[in-house]
């Protein structure tokens, strides 16, 4: 049984509706529904194997769902190819290898803004997200993956948002990063959040850490949506593990 | 020792012959990861075009060259279009597309001994000189292969370095599904790196024209040394693959010093045996 708790309201950017997705014939994802609104920061909670990969993989366009729609800004982009999305506005930061690595990371920065064309443009949002990660200047010309995971992954965030973005789905930023590092990501992302007033869409494992940033919460248990509200019940441990 | 400057001079334009050929299989099997064998058969058909076009027709050789290379450039496309990208749309497994492209590149070969026969052809209509270095020699046709193999290597790095698209190649080789994240259109590059790769072919096959002239079973040598140039050079890496071509060319081409011909292929192998026993990942190893 699902346990909807009263959601502040501000003009949803991302509606799912009755998402189900999966690899062949292996469902993994249940009619799932989620609503991202606009300037929030919804954090997508499950155990390994719950789906959560599988749905944001989905609604970005990276697989396709066997049923339910994807609206983005009310319109249906469901099925519709991951290079539309981008330029609509949507970006994708994946788990793990979000980077080029045999590339620097400006050419990285570069090419997260390949569907941009107007170089002044791409120019102005690399010096600006530069501003925001400015470990990217210093290391502009050093191979990307040569740096360390927590640079990494402020470098994927980087590249996200050099399209301007006005939602941005993150799987699972703090994976295989030490403690100190994940709270520095999460940091990073309350900033962008803060500065840029951009929705986030973030799944997570890492309750300890993802909690204090989001300002709501979705879990999957086995595919299917068991909590959608505020994160602050879910501080509660005993709570929580009576979801998990 | 002018045995010993012979061999070097061999192994010299041996290795821009297999640059050419390295450069436009990397590119190919780099970027997309399709295991090309009939890359061999379409560098052939290429070279039999130009052939064609030049001893048939009786186009000015130039223009034949200009036309056979987009003819192979076609044919490269057509190969993906045709037969790899169904698999990749139905998501095969690779082996799927390595037996596919086995099948294409046994297809390819015996048309074009039906089609072309099996006897050599040549072309007659260019002259070139022969150049003399004590008692060793070499023609004017050697030295187009190695100013092409350099034109052909700085203008795809170039292109690779500097423009749009060549960065967006090179993001595809690192993490294709990271291009398709950020916008790039797979699909769109896969073709312009099949025709980029199989264009480069055509040069080759028009110089070996010159050179050797053209036999059915050419496309076999051609793919079987891309292949081992691109493994030893490390995948992904064009620096890597032009390194590892003319690194074999000097082992062949030396080794005959006191090894017999017919070993020439067993020395192939045997570089790329020890190569990746010693180092795996090739020549260049990426970050």
């Amino acid at each position: 049984m699902t346990e909807i708790h009263t959601m502040p309201i501000a003009e949803p950017v991302l509606e799912v509706r009755g998402l189900s997705a999966g690899y062949g014939k292996r469902a993994v994802v249940h009619e799932v529904d989620l609503t991202v609104r606009a300037g929030e920061i919804r954090v997508l909670l499950g155990h390994n194997g719950a789906g959560k990969t599988t749905l944001v993989r989905s609604v970005f366009g990276l697989l396709r769902p066997s049923a339910g729609t994807v609206r983005y800004r009310g319109e249906d982009i469901t099925r519709r190819r991951c290079a539309d999305n981008v330029k609509a506005g949507i970006a994708l930061v994946p788990q793990g290898h979000g980077i080029f690595r045999s590339l620097t990371v400006r050419e990285n920065l570069e090419l997260g803004a390949y569907t941009a064309h107007d170089p002044a443009e791409i120019r102005a949002n690399r010096d600006a997200v530069m501003d925001l990660f400015p470990i990217l200047r210093e290391r502009a010309g050093q191979i990307a993956g040569t740096m360390s995971g927590g640079q990494q992954q402020m470098l994927a965030m980087g590249m996200a948002l050099m399209h301007r973005p006005d939602v941005m789905i993150l799987d699972e930023p703090s994976i295989g990063l030490a403690p100190n590092l994940v709270q520095r990501v999460m940091e990073a992302i309350a900033e962008v959040n803060r500065a840029l007033r951009m929705a986030v869409l973030m799944v997570e494992q890492n309750v300890v850490h993802a909690l204090p940033i989001a300002q709501s919460v979705t879990v999957l248990r086995t595919g299917r949506k068991i909590y959608e509200g505020p994160p602050e019940p879910l501080g509660d441990r005993q709570y929580l593990m009576t979801l998990f | 020792m002018d045995l010993l400057i012979q061999l070097t001079l061999n192994g010299l334009f041996n290795g821009a012959h297999f640059a050419l050929l390295a450069m436009g299989f990397a590119l190919i099997f780099g970027t997309t990861g399709v295991v090309h064998f009939a890359y061999g058969p379409v560098y052939a058909v290429g070279a039999y075009a130009i052939w064609a076009l030049a001893a048939l027709v009786g186009l000015p050789f130039w223009l034949a060259v200009l036309l056979g290379i987009a003819f192979t450039a076609a044919l490269g496309v057509g190969c993906y279009l045709f037969i790899y990208r169904p698999f990749e749309i139905s998501g095969s497994p690779p082996f799927v597309v390595l037996v596919a492209s086995l099948g294409l590149f046994i297809v390819m070969k015996n048309l074009i001994g039906i089609v072309f026969g099996t006897g050599v052809k040549t072309v007659d209509s260019v002259a070139y000189d022969v150049h003399f270095v004590g008692n060793a020699f070499f023609t004017t046709v050697q030295l187009g292969q190695v100013a092409a193999a350099l034109l052909v290597g700085c203008g795809i790095a170039l292109f690779l370095r500097a423009s749009r698209y060549g960065k967006a190649i090179r993001a595809m080789a690192d993490n294709r599904e990271m291009a398709t994240v950020i916008g790039i259109d797979t699909t769109r590059l896969s073709i312009l790196v099949f025709a980029l790769g199989s264009a480069v072919s055509a040069v080759a096959g028009a110089l070996v024209l010159l050179r050797d002239g053209l036999n059915p079973n050419m496309g076999f040598g051609a793919v079987f040394v891309a292949f081992v140039a691109v493994i030893v050079g490390g995948v992904g890496s064009l620096r890597g693959a032009v390194i590892a071509a003319f690194l074999l060319a000097f082992v062949q081409s030396l080794g005959m010093w006191q090894i017999p011909t017919e070993w020439q292929n067993t020395i192939v192998f045997v570089v790329l045996f020890g190569f990746l026993l010693a180092r795996p990942s090739g020549i260049v190893r990426r970050a």
